[in-house]
């Protein structure tokens, strides 16, 4: 197995650790208004789960394919995201069917938010990011 | 009333189908994506990191079209025949 990219890791860190505040916020909003349950926990964690594993299968799509030809790079993102789709639907349908819908569903859509917030936060990471691929390239 | 129950289950599948079509685009958009990118890295190699930074944020959006439309479907499949069905009896009840 190739190894992750460190671009691609840093950038599932960053996603993986907005996924999580924005989970906690979640269940402190459950919690406050008198909603919460062990199921919205498990709704939440599974999904949250999922749409991390998302990120980072997409990132080893992206990572693999930009290896390959124009033509074979397209046809391998739109199989893995086909695939990912499937997946999703199987976590998210598992997590409304056992555990709270709603807990279920919010989750898949904190990556977007986190990307949302990328322009405000990650000016410093990619300045830094591209000053040491600047020495790297020196080198 | 078993036929409306037929009725409301096959039009709860159906829509779940149609909302799905809506996935279709976000595979062809970052296949686009990565295309390009490719491209772009073949003529500039040293921007490597510059360019997949910028195309995982952007498959990441792009992703979130087919995501909407996966939630829908799922509601469609798990939750609102139930809910339609429930609804649908409830009226009969209070009409006898």
């Amino acid at each position: 197995m190739a190894k992750l990219d460190k671009t691609v890791a840093r950038e599932t860190v960053y996603i993986s650790v907005w996924v999580i505040i924005l989970s906690v916020f979640m269940q402190a909003v459950f919690l406050a208004v008198g909603f919460w349950s062990i199921k919205v926990f498990f709704g939440n964690l599974l999904s949250a789960c999922a749409a991390i594993l998302n990120f980072l299968l997409m990132g080893i799509t992206v990572q693999n394919a930009l290896k390959k030809e124009e033509k074979d790079a397209r046809q391998t993102m739109r199989f893995s995201q086909s695939m990912r789709m499937l997946m999703l639907f199987a976590a998210a349908g598992a997590g409304v069917l056992f555990f709270d819908p709603i807990a279920a569903v919010v989750p898949l859509f904190f990556p977007r938010v986190a990307v949302g917030f990328r322009p405000f936060i990650g000016k410093k990471t990619d300045s830094e990011a591209a000053a040491t691929e600047k020495e790297q390239s020196k080198e | 009333m078993e036929l409306a129950i037929g009725i409301i289950l096959g039009c709860c599948a159906l829509g779940a189908g149609m909302a799905m079509i809506a996935g279709i685009g976000p595979g062809i958009g970052e296949g686009n994506a990565v295309a390009s990118a490719c491209e772009a890295i073949g003529r500039q190699p040293e921007s490597q990191g510059n360019v997949t930074t910028t195309m995982l944020m952007g498959c990441a959006i792009a992703e979130t079209t087919g995501l909407y439309a996966l939630v829908i479907a799922i509601l469609l499949i798990f939750l609102a025949p139930g809910r339609f069905v429930n609804i649908l009896v409830e009226t009969m009840n209070n009409l006898k």
